[in-house]
């Protein structure tokens, strides 16, 4: 403290390092906000504590959304049954087989998702994973 | 007008880095305060036959274990039957890790009733999940 006072002769506050903190920390934020994608926020999931975690979903990989209500969603817009084969179809015309994610509410009748599974399976895609809730969030 | 007076008073152009900063932090506590922690997800993988064949096998495949999964409020007990016996999840549960401590390669059939509710399939992919049980084949009916 001493030495510096020393040297220095006009005492003014440095402010690079400080603005170069602040702007990684912007940069960091604004990374990790575009991650955020476009779910439908009403689906409540069930909880499975036990399941492997879902990090990676691999390549092409859709998923699909069934409400309380059963309607269907596809990256966010909502579709009809037959929409929806038409798109499994055409992805797999395109692309062969995809890994198939079904985020199913909770309160979701099984005649719902049974629907969504039957288009899948008589699509020739037999493999599906049903999105859950492995660990929640701590709430803010 | 109001640039020109300024020129004229100032010696040295020196850059004013206080309103930047003012702007850069608004901005850090904006994007702070609408950061949204996002829950941790697992992905429960099943087989799903096609429709053509979603009658489960009839026959007594060996190493075949049915797990039935309704809508307790229309029959009653938790939701789950376990070949033919009603069965409470935590029962369902210790069958199933027993099973699972002799082989991880049995199949399991899970029938599911229409009005069954998604979360009592999803509790029974779980326990096979914790169980480490891998061959599971969903059917409706």
């Amino acid at each position: 403290m001493k030495r510096k006072r020393k040297k220095g002769d006009d005492a003014e506050l440095d402010m690079t390092p400080m603005i170069d903190v602040v702007f990684q920390l912007m940069i960091f934020f604004v990374v990790t906000m575009k991650m955020e994608q476009n779910e439908n926020k009403e689906i409540v999931l069930e909880h499975s504590p036990h399941g492997p975690k879902l990090e990676d979903k691999g390549v092409g990989a859709m998923v699909i959304e069934v409400d309380r209500r059963g309607w269907i969603s596809v990256h966010g817009a909502q579709v009809d049954k037959n929409r929806l084969r038409e798109l499994l179809r055409d992805s797999y015309q395109r692309y062969g087989t995809f890994p198939i994610y079904i985020r199913g509410d909770k309160n979701t009748k099984h005649e719902d998702i049974r629907g969504v599974m039957d288009i899948c399976a008589s699509e020739g895609i037999a493999a599906i994973s049903f999105i859950a809730i492995k660990k929640e969030k701590r709430k803010r | 007008m109001a640039m020109k007076k300024k020129k004229k008073k100032g010696d040295a152009p020196k850059l004013e880095l206080t309103p930047m900063i003012d702007v850069v932090f608004q901005l850090l506590i904006f994007f702070v305060v609408t950061l949204t922690e996002e829950d941790i997800n697992a992905h429960l993988d099943v087989f799903r036959p096609a429709p053509e064949q979603t009658r489960p096998p009839d026959e007594k495949v060996e190493d075949l274990v049915t797990i039935l999964v309704y809508n307790q409020r229309t029959l009653g007990g938790e939701g789950y039957s376990l070949e033919g016996r009603k069965v409470r999840l935590a029962e369902l549960d210790r069958t199933l890790s027993r099973l699972a401590s002799v082989s991880t390669s049995v199949s399991i059939v899970i029938k599911c009733t229409n009005d069954s509710p998604h979360q009592n399939l999803v509790k029974v992919l779980d326990i096979c999940a914790k169980s480490g049980l891998k061959n599971l084949s969903v059917f409706s009916m």
